[in-house]
Order: structure tokens, then sequence, then C-alpha cells
């Protein structure tokens, strides 16, 4: 059973005082979509919106991943002192049975408590207050209310989970700033970084950036992220970015995947935008593809091993180290090598274009690297 | 005189197919060289791996899955490395590939040692895929647990599932051919 917030004030006062809230809020937001429809204020780039920290019902939070906390506004509900609330959750779960419970909230409906961007059921969330914390898991949905300490209110924790905290129980009415924070994921999968999701089951934020020529390269959406320094070869062949990585590096790593086991073909992927998956590649136009999705080649770029040679800087790289010649071009990204065939031997991963595991012979090859990785 | 002007006529007619032919008639084709095929592909063909073998092999595909699953899923900071290492040599293909490249990853790993890592739990269930005579799906109940980090501290055993490809390498002894954890 979903609950409603904001219990224990005046009803009437607070009924009329929402609705003049809504109607202003409404009026507002009318207001400001028709300026922005009018002035066309468009992030090209594609960033994010919305999600902002803010004042108002709707306001909402952006979980960051495992081991990035941050404060929010809390609630309290159930108990003795409020049995208006029941002991159901919106899940089904009774949560006299499952005291480490929570309940998401947001909006002024059922359907818009998704101020954590709406968790599923059973997500579990370290909540932490004082020196106290504990893992919690979504089993209900709330409605939202006004800010709490000027944090957004997103979050209502079960009365006995927040008596776990040390918080003092207040027949319901207790609000105040949280952590919450992601667990780290677990199981063998996650841990080992097998999974087919990702080592860490952490996606880098969505960008869209349509052109990292002319926009700055930003993590791209969907690339798996590994935590570290280190790029990590996946079971499925693609490669997780490191989370320490700059956003280029992260660039290239997402772009190497998008064409891994691609044909190899001599003069494939030439001749073409940088930005199109082309059907076949060679040896200079995948790491040309990768620069790209990196940032660090204009969308125009084409040309032979051979140019890649004075590409940069000379010597080798913090993140990303060029080998060309003029027969031939493979690169390190944050310790994978990129290369169109298996040159190391057995164990140097699947044959073809792809990530690969070790380290092969660079004699006879120019070590170039991009400014400043 | 009919019939030798036909004989003649078939004899020129053998000629004329026979000249045509060798006309046409390409000479055997000469395998280029290993090193003028690396140059003109710049690929350098490697010889076809060796058919690998096993350490231990399993009398069914349901034994081999719960056998592989169980050690994969308990484990300790200390021991993760060398229980991958020994997945790997009791597996072929894609499985092997990915457990030694975790028993390589996990080898002195800062992270897990410093923070006491484990992983433990117990195989649910295996069962055939749909469609497929060899693939299966193993649904597992794990638990991960740190000695000196709260991280994990408070989380319930989570179910978690992965995809497994057997083959019967000789009749009557199954290995796992292919590992994907899914969740």
């Amino acid at each position: 059973m979903s609950r409603k917030g904001n219990r224990g004030r005046p009803r009437g006062l607070v009924l009329l005082a929402g609705i003049g809230a809504i109607l202003l809020a409404g009026l507002g937001l009318a207001v400001l979509a028709l300026l922005t429809s009018v002035f066309g204020q468009s992030d090209e780039c594609g960033a994010p919106v919305g999600s902002s920290p803010g004042a108002g019902p709707g306001a909402s939070i952006v979980l960051g991943p495992p081991g990035t906390g941050q404060r929010v506004g809390a609630t309290e509900y159930g108990g003795p002192g409020d049995p208006s609330s029941g002991v159901v959750g919106s899940s089904g779960a009774n949560l006299l049975e499952f005291p480490d419970s929570y309940a998401e909230l947001g909006g002024e409906t059922f359907q818009t408590a998704t101020a954590m961007g709406g968790l599923p059921y059973m997500t579990p969330l370290r909540v932490t207050w004082g020196s106290h914390s504990a893992i919690a898991y979504k089993r209900d949905i709330g409605l939202g209310g006004g800010p709490i300490d000027g944090l957004p209110r997103v979050l209502d924790l079960w009365w006995e989970l927040a008596g776990r905290l040390g918080i003092p129980y207040d027949d319901g009415l207790w609000s105040g700033p949280v952590g919450v924070e992601r667990p780290p994921p677990a199981g063998a999968g996650n841990v080992l970084g097998q999974n087919a999701t990702g080592s860490t089951s952490l996606t880098a934020a969505s960008s869209a950036a349509e052109d990292p020529a002319t926009c700055d390269p930003v993590t791209p959406a969907g690339v798996p992220i590994t935590s570290g320094d280190h790029a990590q070869l996946l079971p499925n062949g693609l490669a997780a970015a490191p989370a320490d990585a700059p956003p280029a590096v992260q660039g290239i790593v997402a772009a190497g995947n998008q064409i891994v086991g691609k044909p190899y073909e001599v003069g494939g992927g030439h001749g073409l935008p940088l930005s199109e998956v082309a059907p076949t590649y060679d040896c200079s136009s995948s790491v040309e593809h990768l620069l790209y999705g990196g940032g660090l080649l204009p969308v125009s770029y084409d040309a032979p091993s051979g140019m890649l040679e004075s590409f940069g800087e000379p010597g080798p790289g913090r993140w990303v180290t060029l080998y060309a010649n003029a027969d031939h071009v493979f690169m390190y990204v944050a310790g994978l090598r990129w290369d169109t065939h298996n040159a190391a031997g057995a164990g140097d991963g699947s044959t073809g274009i792809g990530w690969h595991p070790l380290v092969r012979s660079s004699a006879g090859f120019v070590a170039r690297h991009p400014a400043g990785l | 005189m009919n019939v030798r002007r036909a004989a003649a006529i078939s004899l020129c007619a053998l000629i004329t197919a026979a000249c045509g032919a060798a006309r046409h008639h390409k000479p055997p084709a000469t395998k280029p060289s290993a090193l003028a095929q690396a140059q003109a592909t710049h690929e350098y063909p490697s010889p076809p791996p060796p058919r690998q073998t096993t350490t231990t092999a399993s009398a069914t595909a349901v034994v081999a899955i719960r056998r592989f699953a169980t050690a994969y899923i308990n484990w300790t900071a200390q021991s993760v490395s060398g229980d991958l290492h020994a997945l790997a040599g009791a597996s072929v293909g894609q499985a092997r590939s990915a457990m030694a490249l975790a028993a390589a990853g996990t080898a002195g790993d800062y992270e897990l040692e410093r923070g006491g890592i484990a992983n433990h739990g117990t195989v649910e269930t295996v069962a055939l895929l749909p469609g497929h005579r060899d693939r299966y799906v193993v649904v597992t109940l794990e638990s991960t647990t740190a000695t000196n980090t709260t991280a994990y501290r408070g989380l319930l055993p989570a179910w978690h599932v992965a995809l497994a490809t057997v083959t019967e390498q000789t009749p009557g002894h199954w290995v796992l051919s292919d590992w994907q954890p899914e969740s």
C-alpha cells in the first residue's frame, strides 16, 4: 500500500497551500517552457538536463556510482504513532517483516515517486545518519514534498530502519538530512568484473554527445566502467573503461567497443566520416575511429598508418600510446591493446579487430601519444 | 569419303577444343608465402590452436556446470586467483580464456586483499535453455563479504544468473566451454 507524505500537519492548511503552490508552480513552469521554446536554449552536446537538486516537490537527484555518497532529505514513516501509513509497502511486502525498508518519494502522484530515478524495488542503498549506517531496500513509494534543510526530499525511512540508524522516533514526523550511497555490486561475476553488463555494474552517465569533434569528450552512454586506472577486457570482447580515466579515454574505449569484431579489410573504413560505423576496417581506419571517439580527430580525418607516425606528441603517453609505421598501426588504451589481429600469440584474445590483453613487439614502430593523454 | 571427312572434322574439333581449353587454362595457383601474405594484408596467419585438454571432466553436463559454478562463487581474496586458475584448467574455449584472464587479474589484487573480500553461495538451479541442447541457465544465491571494509555489510544474499555452455569432449566427459555471468 502506497503512502502519502507530509503527515501530521494541519490538513486544511496544507491542502490550500498545496493547491496554491501547484498553481504557481504550474504557471511558472508554463512560462519557463514558453521562454525555452521561444529562445531555443538547447544543448547541442546533449548534456543531461533536469535531475538537479531543487526545492520543489518534483526535485530529484541522480545517484552516483558506488563510493560516491550524497546528502539528501529524508523523512520517517510508520510505527505506533503513525498508523495511517499502514504496514504494507507498495511492493506488496509487509514492512513489519522487513524493517530494512525505505520508500522512494517524489512528485504529486505515486507515478511520479521517482526522486532517485525510479529505482526498482529491492534496490539496496546504504543510508547514513550521523555515525550510523545501514543497508536498506526499496519496498515502497510515496509522495514528495518540500526540501529538507535545503536538500531535495527523496527518501522515506521505515521507522524501524530509522531506529537502527539511531534516529529518535517522532511518531512518523521526523525529517532531516541523511547520506545515501549505492553499495558495491556483489556476487562473483560482479566482483570479478565478468558480468555481461559491465565489470562493476556501473554505467557511466549518459552524455549523448553528437560530435566529439565539436564537443568536449564526455563519457559515452553505456560504456562499462571499471574501477582504477586500467581498462579491462570483458569476456564478451568489449572493454570496460577505467573510472579514473579522462573522458577522452573513456570515449576511445566506447568507440572501440562499437567496432569490436568487425571484419578486417585493407582499405576498409576509409573514405567515410569517422562518425559512421563502417562494415569493415583496417588498422588505420579503426584506430582513427577510436581517436575520433575520444574527440582527438576531426570527423573528416582519413589517413594511412604512416601518417599517424606524426600524430600528437612523440613517445608513450600516460593513457594512450600509438605505435605506427608505414605498414601498420596499433595502440594501447589504458593498458589494453587495440589491434587488428592477434599479434602476441596464444592468450592474446580473439583474433581480428578488437581489444587484446597482451603486449606485442613494438620494434619498427614509432610511438606517439595524444597531447595530455 | 564421308567417313574420312567426318573423322577429319572430329579431329579438328577436338584439337580446337583442346587449344581453347589450353588457352583459358590457368597455371596451378602457387600459395603466397606467409611473408608475402603478411606484407599484403598486414596480417600474419597463425597456426590452428592445439586441441585443449582439461584436468577434470564430469559425467553429465549438469554435474559439470554445478561443479564449475560452485567453485566460481566460493572463494576468498587469498584463494580466488588459484581457484580461477584451476577452473581455467578444467574448462575449454571462452570459459578457459575468461577464467585465465580473471585469475591473472585477481593475482595480488590490492583491493581484494586489502578489503578481505570473499564470496560464497550455492547453486540453486541449472536448467537447459529452451531451444538449445548445450546451453544452460544457472541461478546462484550469493553473498559477498569483507573483513576490512563496511562496503558490503548488511547486504542480503542476492540471486545471480549466468549462462553456461558445455562440451562433451569424449563420451561421458563434459566440460564448460563458455561461462557468462549476466547479473
